[in-house]
């Protein structure tokens, strides 16, 4: 049975509004040079000027303009999410498949040391780990990744041994495929659907801590981001600039976490078989 | 039903016995692996970065302060000058003492700062996590019920769009709202400071206080649960136990609660331990954002003057009390649903 994922994803009104406003910050994040004509960090006027048309949402405690500092923070937000998505699938892979298809002590050592580390609560290493290194966005990608890939590879595992039971696979191995053939040829697409659901939901946790991390003043102080704006922010809640500093920071992560939650929402009803609409019940 | 009671009730197999003891003890030992993994990273992070170690340990304002002999008796209390591994086991063996250094910007030891704060942050933590919870599973009872009609979709959209507020923005946004717009509540701490409240009116300054940050994390916290349930809700109602309730002309509201939501009820209890490890480091935030005296505002403190010891402490304490919850509940799991126990 093949579902178009695809199809399903964005013809669902999550889907739909998930994969929009994912569209939105990326379109912000990459044209960002384009729809400002500042510099993040350059001082470009007054301190706690109120929004006017040279500076849409005004300017910072230091006369940066904040809709260029708001533009460039979507840059670190979704580089952080989009590399450790990718890095910790890629460890999620190694591990997972390695397990599943080599077997035996390996297998159950691997296993054993995921089954560990899955307790460990991220966010808590995270902010211990920062507050010695103060990463800049590369090593922030690679602790963080270093932190999420359990959880994926225990999925991948799963899957990979239900996989390679299966009949092409078999057919394969009798054709005399070694093992990474079968896992670049057979295995990896198959598992398609599900490394993008595993994804979706480490480029969420992700940008989640990148902005929690700078929200505690965690990280490289020179990093555009939006979690330290808001904590900067919050310093001067006193005068109204909350309205055009705090609150714009805030909505633009919020909206770039919802997209997320929303996309992996229509992808996972889409992946469940018993969630699907077609197989309705109980209401009608 | 019965038949769950009558095997509970029957000596279960020696079989069945060794085999979930034998579970018990590997969830056990991954515990103990994940505490040691943690020891070892707050361990190895400090010494292994460039420059001199104890500037690592202590921050390098400390060390502004600390003079030679100081520094000397510092460099021997962490045996320093001696061999990784040595250094490894003093670090452990002072750790079992319940020794987890110095707070200079305190100037006590990280313990008594630690014991002073902790009970706010259980209190918080401990309550969003029931009203959550239970929030959580009414709402998704009713709403995997009611599938694809009009409450569902409006609860669902709802929900999904508050959990797409971090915890600090949603405290933000509702100190924004009912503290500064409204002014309706207090906008700092836990309570009136010298307001001398004791019996009930203690009470209800305590839960006029805690009424934002408890509503921050709920509203955030609420999707877990809920889609979970939602979930389970769904597949549970399409089992043939439930057509067979139907069959026999149970009304809705039995068929709801008492057949599919108590089948809903294990895997949403298991993800509320899985979920506390969340909660704890939401509460946190949420603390920064009402300077709530709780651990979350000591860690921020402790960012911003740098007083490390201090803060590996406060997150080597919230570690081990969310392992340890976590394990308890491992070790209870069982006894929650007599299926499991008969199973495994």
């Amino acid at each position: 049975m093949h579902v178009n994922y695809w199809r399903e994803v964005h013809t669902t009104g999550p889907g739909r509004f998930g994969l929009g406003l994912l569209i939105l910050m990326a379109t912000a994040a990459v044209l960002a040079p384009l729809l400002t004509g500042y510099q993040p960090t350059a001082h470009t006027g007054a301190p706690f000027m109120a929004p006017s048309a040279q500076h849409w949402l005004g300017t910072n405690d230091v006369g940066q303009d904040i809709w260029t500092r708001l533009l460039y923070g979507a840059r670190t937000s979704l580089m952080v999410g989009g590399g450790v998505a990718l890095l910790s699938l890629c460890l999620s892979i190694l591990a997972g498949c390695s397990a599943a298809l080599l077997g035996g002590l390996y297998d159950r050592l691997m296993m054993r040391l995921v089954d560990a580390l899955i307790i460990i609560p991220p966010v808590i290493v995270a902010i211990l780990a920062a507050a010695y290194l103060r990463p800049n966005t590369t090593l922030l990608i690679v602790v963080l990744s270093l932190l999420l890939w359990p959880g994926g590879a225990r999925i991948v595992r799963a899957q990979t041994l239900s996989l390679k039971e299966r009949m092409p696979v078999y057919a394969a191995r009798t054709f005399g495929a070694g093992r990474l053939h079968l896992l670049f040829n057979h295995i990896i697409p198959d598992l398609g659907p599900i490394l993008i659901a595993l994804m979706i939901q480490d480029t969420r946790r992700a940008v989640f801590m990148e902005a929690g991390l700078s929200f505690l003043g965690v990280c490289d102080p020179t990093m555009i981001s939006w979690g330290k704006m808001m904590q900067h922010a919050l310093k001067f809640v006193y005068l109204d600039v909350w309205k055009w500093w705090l609150l714009p920071a805030g909505f633009a992560l919020s909206l770039t976490v919802m997209g997320f939650t929303f996309t992996g929402f229509a992808l996972e009803t889409a992946l469940n078989p018993r969630l699907r609409k077609e197989a309705g019940h109980a209401d009608n | 039903m019965q038949e769950c009671v009558r095997a509970k009730n029957e000596p279960a197999p020696n079989k069945i016995l060794k085999i979930t003891a034998g579970l018990k003890k590997a969830a056990f030992l991954n515990y103990v692996v994940a505490l040691f993994l943690i020891l070892t990273i707050n361990f190895l992070v400090p010494r292994l970065m460039p420059g001199d170690p104890l500037q690592a340990i202590y921050g390098s304002e400390a060390l502004l302060v600390i003079t030679p002999e100081l520094q000397e008796e510092l460099t021997h209390r962490f045996s320093l000058d001696r061999p990784l591994g040595e250094q490894y086991l003093s670090y452990l063996t002072s750790l079992c003492r319940g020794d987890l250094g110095h707070s200079y910007y305190y100037n006590t030891p990280v313990l008594k700062v630690i014991s002073g704060f902790l009970p706010w942050t259980l209190l918080l933590a401990g309550l969003a996590l029931l009203i959550s919870t239970l929030l959580g599973f009414f709402l998704g009872v009713e709403s995997g019920f009611r599938r694809g009609r009009t409450l569902d979709r409006v609860l669902l959209g709802g929900v999904m769009l508050f959990s797409g507020f971090p915890d600090f923005f949603m405290g933000i946004v509702l100190l924004l709202f009912f503290g500064v717009f409204l002014s309706l509540v207090p906008l700092s701490g836990a309570l009136t400071p010298y307001a001398g409240h004791s019996g009930l009116l203690l009470v209800m300054d305590l839960l006029h206080h805690l009424a934002l940050p408890l509503g921050a994390l709920v509203l955030v916290r609420l999707t877990g649960t809920y889609l979970l349930t939602r979930n389970t809700m769904i597949t549970t109602l399409g089992e043939a136990f439930i057509l067979t309730a139907r069959a026999k002309g149970c009304p809705e509201r039995v068929i709801r609660y008492r057949h599919a939501g108590r089948n809903t009820l294990l895997p949403v209890v298991t993800a509320a331990g899985l979920q506390f490890a969340h909660l704890v480091t939401g509460t946190l935030f949420v603390e920064i954002v009402f300077s709530y005296p709780g651990l979350g505002s000591l860690l921020y403190k402790s960012l911003l003057t740098r007083d490390y010891p201090l803060m590996v402490g406060i997150l080597l304490v919230i570690t081990i009390v969310v392992l340890t919850i976590n394990l308890l509940l491992d070790v209870f799991y069982s006894k929650l649903d007599p299926r499991v126990a008969k199973c495994t």
